[in-house]
């Protein structure tokens, strides 16, 4: 609920800055035409920094739009805006999306939720990419009896890292601190443990993770990243940790944890076992 | 979609009125707070500034020689004698003065010829776990090193360090580290490193033979083993700050008493709070070590610094670091450099945070010596509102005096290894 909150606020601060250039440069919305044989085709572009793309009969024109800048390995958000290729809105359409890695043959376990925000605009959360490299976002449209797909390229999908995240989020008021959670979609659950008591700023230390599966089993064989970010920063760890398979107990030692500055950390595990991914985010304070 | 931009851009609008209505409705609780109160949440990050906090120095195990007294006190010799270098005129203490807090009042330090960089400070020193404005070294012996062989600052080599060595510190050396070779032409030249920048002191190390460069390394280590077990031993003393941190948590409560000025108080208010000084400047020492590039103006006429990124590879090839057969460690003693991040494209341009313990004593600021005064430093911060790692708040004229003001209450006399320095 509170993700949802927070993604419809950025959303509102991304739209009014849009209005407010409409305003200044009266006509921001640029209108690109194509020639692809049927005839014009036209590209309405509402963001300077949006991916645009026809679909693949010319139905539609799609505007894509990522908050957090660049799409990078864990749960993503995008923001998709629907045209006619003519022109003009498409409200209510059914809009599915899915992550597609080619090279691997693969995509996802978990489903892109869509909501739509009226105005030809809708939300797509979820976005899980399992693992860095290529991904697709393959997009299919339907709104009434068309239907057409279009596919968007991400060549470098990488770790949540410096030049990710760039979000300046402060910190939700009623933050979750807890120290063992379920992951997003409840295939795994995730305790950690600093190694040696309570975490120091600018101390290199260690963790323990505790794995287990929705029904408590222990899981021994995952790959497992881990990821640091500071959302109100947009910078991750100053190091790159280690993880390490104790092989019993659910158990993986993760080495080379630091945190820098003080204030509010976001440490995600990730969670690869047999193709399902999932994954968990812990808040931290660092004092 | 026009219709939906229009209702979003009224509604955020109305968010920001209900904000401003809000505040001047509510005063917010810094007004009606005593000066001298702080919650505990902000007691708690004052003492964890508070050299209190220091705690003892770290062991540094790829240097068994760091707590020896004995080596701190051959290493205090090195530390000051001028025969280390190309004109018998240029000393560590040349850029680290002591009359200076152990660094120099350049904007750029002069060895040998001019270098690129300021001086940095030494005080508090062995808390870092990197070294150099770069953190190009991962221990303070190899940093100690490094700049005896660069052309710029002492501009000699490992052999003639090793000459000097025999010749005027043969009892101190063998003392510690057991027998010295005599060094002569007719065995050792005496011009001879592993440099990129010298093609003819490289051709002379590389005739040398494997045994010759062990003999030589082995002392050269020991000469920076030494002098760093002697720099470790450069540090802070409480300061007004400190003696305040003190006071409030002893409870001390009556204006008149307490040792902070009402303008330096207000300055550590806004240190740990509106401003986030403490975001990158945190912990006993003021610096979290990390690396930052906080967009200073770049020199005209000059290729760019690349900082931190250019320092990563050094650091990992570097034959002194932590994990090399000069180092002391055990592999597992060396987590720094085995967690090193590597992104050299986050590292771009960025430098270490230096400490500000003493800062206001040793102008000129920033790793080139960017500005001249803490005044212009705090200017510059202001200047960079817009950048997110940098957001100090809208700070007005008064705040970055009192901001000022604070920053002088970190001064303290240095200890040292045996007080009179020299």
């Amino acid at each position: 609920m509170k993700r949802g909150l927070f993604v419809i606020v950025v959303l509102f601060l991304l739209l009014a800055g849009c209005a407010a250039k409409d305003e200044q440069t009266s006509g921001a919305m640029e209108e690109m035409t194509e020639s692809h044989g049927h005839g014009d085709v036209k590209i309405t572009k509402h963001f300077d920094e949006s991916l645009t793309m026809l679909t693949d009969k010319n139905l539609f024109s799609l505007e894509m739009v990522i908050p957090a800048k660049q799409l990078s390995m864990g749960v993503n958000t995008v923001e998709i805006i629907v045209h006619h290729a003519s022109g003009g809105d498409v409200p209510q359409a059914e809009l599915t999306v899915t992550p597609w890695m080619p090279s691997m043959g693969h995509g996802v376990m978990q489903k892109p939720v869509v909501t739509e925000r009226g105005g030809g605009l809708y939300s797509v959360d979820n976005v899980v990419l399992s693992m860095t490299g290529h991904w697709q976002l393959q997009v299919k449209v339907a709104k009434d009896d068309k239907e057409d797909t279009a596919v968007f390229n991400f060549p470098e999908v990488k770790a949540m890292g410096h030049e990710h995240a760039m979000m300046h989020a402060p910190p939700p008021k009623d933050l979750d601190y807890a120290t063992m959670k379920m992951t997003a979609n409840n295939a795994y659950n995730v305790m950690y443990k600093s190694i040696g008591g309570q975490i120091r700023i600018n101390r290199i230390h260690s963790w323990e993770l505790t794995i287990n599966d929705a029904a408590g089993q222990p899981v021994n064989d995952a790959m497992v990243t881990v990821v640091g970010d500071m959302p109100e920063h947009g910078h991750g760890l100053p190091t790159q940790p280690e993880i390490t398979k104790v092989g019993a107990g659910g158990l993986y030692r993760v080495d080379g944890m630091k945190f820098t500055m003080p204030g509010w950390w976001v440490v995600t595990v990730s969670i690869m076992v047999d193709g399902v991914h999932d994954s968990v985010s812990f808040n931290l304070n660092i004092l | 979609m026009l219709n939906f931009l229009m209702r979003a851009s009224g509604a955020a609008a109305a968010t920001v009125l209900l904000f401003i209505l809000f505040s001047i409705v509510w005063p917010g609780p810094a007004l009606s707070m005593d000066q001298h109160t702080w919650s505990e949440q902000e007691k708690a990050v004052l003492r964890s500034l508070s050299i209190e906090a220091l705690g003892s120095l770290p062991v540094d195990p790829s240097n068994r020689y760091s707590d020896n007294p004995q080596a701190a006190a051959f290493g205090k010799k090195l530390f000051f004698e001028d025969h280390f270098s190309g004109n018998m005129k240029v000393s560590c203490a040349t850029c680290h003065r002591v009359d200076y807090s152990f660094t120099d009042n350049l904007p750029l330090s002069h060895g040998m010829d001019t270098t690129p960089r300021r001086s940095m400070p030494l005080i508090g020193v062995a808390y870092n776990s990197w070294f150099f404005w770069d953190g190009r070294s991962d221990s303070l012996w190899s940093q100690a090193l490094g700049p005896i062989e660069n052309k710029l600052e002492h501009g000699i080599s490992r052999t003639m360090s090793a000459y000097i060595i025999s010749k005027y510190y043969r009892k101190d050396y063998e003392e510690l580290f057991g027998p010295l070779p005599d060094f002569m032409e007719e065995n050792f030249p005496q011009n001879a490193r592993p440099a990129l920048d010298d093609p003819d002191a490289l051709k002379a190390w590389v005739l040398m033979t494997p045994e010759q460069r062990e003999v030589v390394n082995r002392i050269y280590v020991n000469m920076g083993k030494s002098i760093a077990a002697f720099v470790r031993t450069i540090l802070p003393q409480p300061s007004a700050f400190d003696r305040y941190v003190e006071q409030i948590h002893a409870g001390e409560t009556i204006p008149s008493r307490m040792v902070l000025t009402n303008e330096e108080v207000a300055g550590l208010r806004l240190f740990i709070g509106k401003a986030k000084c403490t975001n990158c400047h945190n912990g006993p020492l003021f610096t979290n070590s990390d690396f930052h590039n906080i967009g200073l103006p770049q020199k005209e006429n000059v290729a760019p610094d690349k900082g931190r990124a250019a320092a990563i590879t050094q650091v990992l090839s570097n034959e002194f670091n932590c994990l090399g057969q000069y180092s002391d460690a055990h592999p597992n003693d060396c987590p720094e450099l085995r967690f090193i991040d590597t992104s050299n494209k986050k590292y771009a341009g960025a430098f270490k945070t230096p400490t500000l313990r003493n800062v206001a004593e040793r102008p000129p600021y920033m790793h080139a010596g960017q500005f001249a005064t803490l005044r212009e430093v705090l200017e510059f911060y202001r200047s960079q509102a817009q950048n997110p790692e940098l957001s100090h708040g809208n700070l007005t004229d008064k705040e970055l005096d009192q901001l000022e003001a604070f920053l002088h209450a970190l001064s303290s006399p240095i200890a040292s290894f045996q007080a009179e320095v020299q």
